[in-house]
């Protein structure tokens, strides 16, 4: 695929009816199509979105200066607009289009692609969500004619419900689930927690004050002096509290690093749960309801892959991640993405929160992998 | 004929020329308002004296073919430098970082971390963003991001960032530093991982310069003398 595609008559017209398709088996589920405009405000892809999307849109200002981008997804201008709209929930949403995405350091990657796809938004009961999009991404991918695909799928809200039952100030619970999406960095910070020590700071308010005064003229820059307290006090009373039981510090650690056969994995993480004295019976209930929602689709278990940090770095996601992946000529391709959301809708704007699950399809991609 | 720019002035200028004393090349001007040099016995490169971020702009539009300037002018005029310059030689010279600093005053900061922390705090009780001044916008774009630090915004400034926490211009800053002594002068601290960039100057080819047999040639002899690795280059010329 060439980093500026053009599509050729034989090209477009496949496509286009395999569109055709796509969209006709949705409209069937209840799903209808809508079209924001491929010009957005740069501001909800810049603020709103994961790193992921943010480094991979394109930029441009208007005569005005204003800062606009090329919709490096679908999903985030239909949430905006289903928010901005104050449409009723459930909402049932299709599309297919354009997108476009700069592709740092592979030139040679398209870069604008069409995505098919489906968002489900404001269905009170999460797991009929889950259930009603990963079976009509798998309906969708037979539909167009390809039965040969295997799944990864993980849950973030797994992570976020471990670090919860985890006995550490708020803040740092908070700061884990913040960076759960960079490799490396919260298994540094757990074996920290684990067997590090505490930082040495001031602890009474009069210590810090003396300090702050011994700082001379520097500029408080923004901040007042009875926040820069405070915060000093809050971190000094944290790294007091800051320790976790090794066992259950190296148990997280080795729960992230699980990546397997679904079955097996969910076996793995069961026992470990167990070992570090942590129930999420709810969280992983919710994975065996999906499991057996594939297997009664007639998926292959040996092609689920279940692994533990993945959904690291991907996008908005909140819960439930999964991705469908086929063989082109040149190897494996992913085909599909999709997964849940439940925060979009409110940092978009919405009152209360809205859950929201979805799923995107590589048209291109998966009109290729059947060629080949 | 191959198009060779220098730093026409300050300490670049000067370790620069030391630099071709010490390889036995030997420049010397060739107009009057010594804009164009050339080095004595190489009739086939011309020098351009340009100012070290003219260089790097020069040198990402295809304009000129060699280049020597800072690394941090480089990697802020294209951050991604892959199949737009190569760079044949760090020279030893023009150390420099560049970092993120704040004020001493902000005594409970002294990661990214805690900047990160900071800012979410910030930008949620002021309603509005806290301000980074640099002349460095896209370093410190990819720097933040890195970070997973979103709510900031950059305020761009053409000279003396250092004073901008002071002014009340910022609240953070992004900067060059050499001893660290004008940052300590203003009453600003490195964070401990803020390092962005360790700088220096740069002997840096263009790869989307017209490399004619010419200028091949004339870049193979220049590099011998320079101790620089030429088929590296020509290999990246050639994939471009």
């Amino acid at each position: 695929m060439a980093a500026f595609p053009y599509y050729g008559t034989a090209d477009i017209e496949a496509l286009n009816a395999q569109a055709v398709r796509l969209l006709a088996l949705f409209g069937d589920k209840g799903y209808r199509r809508e079209e924001p405009s491929v010009l957005q405000p740069a501001d909800i892809f810049l603020d709103r979105s994961g790193e992921e999307i943010r480094r991979r849109t394109f930029t441009l200002t208007d005569p005005t200066g204003r800062d606009l981008a090329l919709r490096p997804d679908l999903t985030i201008p239909i949430c905006r607009e289903a928010v901005r709209s104050g449409r009723d929930f459930p909402a049932r949403i299709s599309y297919n289009g354009l997108v476009f995405r700069h592709q740092p350091g592979e030139p040679q990657r398209p870069t604008q692609f069409f995505q098919a796809g489906v968002e489900l938004l404001g269905i009170a009961d999460r797991a009929a969500g889950d259930t009603e999009i990963l079976s009509l991404a798998i309906e969708a991918l037979r539909t167009c004619g390809l039965n040969d695909f295997s799944l990864r799928i993980g849950d973030l809200a797994l992570f976020g419900a471990l670090v919860d039952a985890l006995a550490l100030p708020r803040q740092w619970r908070f700061r884990l689930k913040r960076h759960f999406w960079r490799a490396g960095y919260v298994e540094s910070l757990l074996f920290w927690l684990g067997h590090g020590e505490s930082a040495r700071l001031p602890g009474t308010r009069a210590e810090v004050e003396a300090l702050l005064d011994a700082q001379g003229e520097a500029p408080l820059a923004g901040r007042t002096r009875e926040d820069i307290i405070a915060r000093t006090l809050d971190r000094a009373a944290e790294a007091k509290s800051l320790k976790l039981d090794p066992v259950v510090a190296d148990a997280v650690a080795k729960l992230l690093d699980i990546s397997g056969p679904a079955d097996q994995a969910m076996a793995q993480v069961r026992g470990l749960l167990k070992a570090a004295n942590i129930s999420l019976d709810a969280q992983l209930a919710a994975m065996d309801a999906r499991l057996a929602t594939l297997k009664a689709l007639g998926v292959d278990p040996a092609r689920v892959q279940f692994t533990a940090h993945f959904g690291r770095n991907m996008e908005y996601y909140t819960g439930f991640v999964f991705e469908m992946w086929a063989k082109d000529k040149e190897g494996p391709v992913q085909i599909a993405g999709g997964g849940r959301y439940d925060t979009l809708l409110e940092t978009l704007g919405a009152k209360s929160p809205v859950s929201a699950i979805g799923c995107a399809i590589r048209t291109e991609r998966l009109l290729a992998v059947k060629g080949a | 004929m191959l198009t060779l720019a220098i730093p026409s002035k300050g300490r670049l200028k000067e370790k620069c020329d030391e630099m071709f004393a010490a390889a036995g090349l030997e420049i010397r001007q060739t107009n009057a308002r010594g804009y164009r040099a050339a080095f004595s016995g190489m009739a086939d490169i011309e020098i351009m004296l340009l100012s070290a971020g003219e260089i790097a702009s020069s040198l990402l539009a295809g304009d000129i073919h060699l280049g020597v300037t800072g690394e941090d002018l480089l990697r802020e005029e294209a951050p991604e430098l892959a199949g737009r310059m190569h760079l044949v030689k760090p020279l030893g010279f023009g150390f420099a970082d560049v970092v993120v600093a704040v004020s001493d005053a902000w005594i409970d900061v002294s990661t990214m971390a805690d900047l990160d922390d900071v800012s979410a705090g910030y930008a949620h009780r002021n309603r509005r963003r806290l301000r980074v001044a640099t002349k460095y916008a896209q370093l410190t774009r990819q720097f933040f991001a890195q970070n997973r630090i979103s709510d900031y915004r950059i305020v761009p400034s053409a000279g003396a960032t250092e004073g901008a926490p002071a002014a009340g211009l910022a609240e953070v800053i992004v900067d060059i530093t050499t001893s660290g002594a004008t940052l300590r002068g203003n009453h600003l601290k490195v964070l401990e991982d803020g390092v962005i960039l360790k700088s220096q100057a740069q002997l840096a080819a263009s790869l989307t310069a017209d490399w004619d047999e010419g200028a091949r040639a004339a870049c193979a002899r220049l590099l011998d003398r320079l101790g620089a690795d030429y088929p590296a280059l020509a290999a990246q010329v050639a994939a471009a």
